[in-house]
């Protein structure tokens, strides 16, 4: 069995730093390049931001839940709330250099292997991430 | 995120440090280029040294300070960028928005 942890984070903005900070307190341990863990941190940060505004809309009352999966080779995270989520398939990258908002999908596919955003079993919508160790890269 | 903020020859230099996440961060930012610009500064460097991380909604902020500056007459760039957010800035090609610096001195005498 992956080793795995599950986060319950309050929607607020100031509890964005704590997957960040499993993370980086794991970087040392994990096979990845420190680059490598940069990048998909900073993609948990997206979908948890997400998530906490877009998903439960910064509501204190409900929770985002962040699970971590840890493979030999390669990390997988979900990112789940309470929203009516959106159509993935329709998403198209800003168009204007100067928007001040809308990179945050953007930012995750770049920085992640995988993407994908569902409904889960229970209701919730969920984003998942997965990055793979790429060696020497 | 915090703002440190000094003068030099004529240009401000702030110092931002944490986060920069949106919420508090955006009213905060915008706060203190406005008083700036009151106090008649129209050039801006950001020194990005002791950012730890930066999501979406800060390149947002960012952005907007970015637009504030050039619609008053002057400019912001940026100085010690770390390489975690140098990352995000290529990806979303802001980078060529931004002039970035990795010495103080250059980044003041680029604005004269």
């Amino acid at each position: 069995m992956k080793p795995r942890i599950e986060l319950k984070i309050p929607s607020q903005l100031v509890f964005l730093g704590v997957p960040d900070a499993v993370l980086m307190e794991l970087a040392g341990d994990l096979p990845f390049e420190r680059r490598e863990i940069d990048e998909l941190s900073t993609s948990v940060i997206e979908a948890c931001t997400n998530a906490m505004e877009h998903g439960n809309g910064l509501r204190e009352d409900q929770e985002i839940e962040v699970h971590f999966v840890f493979g030999e080779a390669e990390i997988e995270v979900t990112v789940f709330d309470h929203g009516p989520g959106f159509d993935y398939g329709v998403w198209k990258p800003p168009a204007d250099l100067m928007q001040e908002r809308g990179r945050g999908i953007l930012i995750m596919r770049e920085f992640t292997d995988e993407l994908e955003f569902a409904r889960a079993p229970d209701g919730r919508f969920c984003a998942r991430l997965r990055k793979r160790f790429h060696p020497g890269a | 995120m915090k703002i440190k903020e000094r003068k030099r020859d004529g240009v401000a230099i702030l110092e931002l440090s944490g986060k920069i996440m949106g919420g508090e961060d955006a009213g905060m930012f915008d706060g203190t280029l406005k008083t700036l610009i009151h106090e008649g500064y129209r050039n801006v460097v950001l020194n990005l040294e002791r950012v730890s991380w930066i999501n979406s909604s800060g390149l947002g902020i960012l952005i907007s300070g970015y637009s504030t500056m050039k619609n008053n007459g002057g400019d912001l760039k940026l100085l010690r960028v770390p390489s975690r957010i140098e990352s995000i800035f290529m990806v979303s090609k802001l980078h060529t928005v931004f002039a970035s610096f990795d010495d103080e001195e250059a980044a003041v005498r680029s604005f004269s």
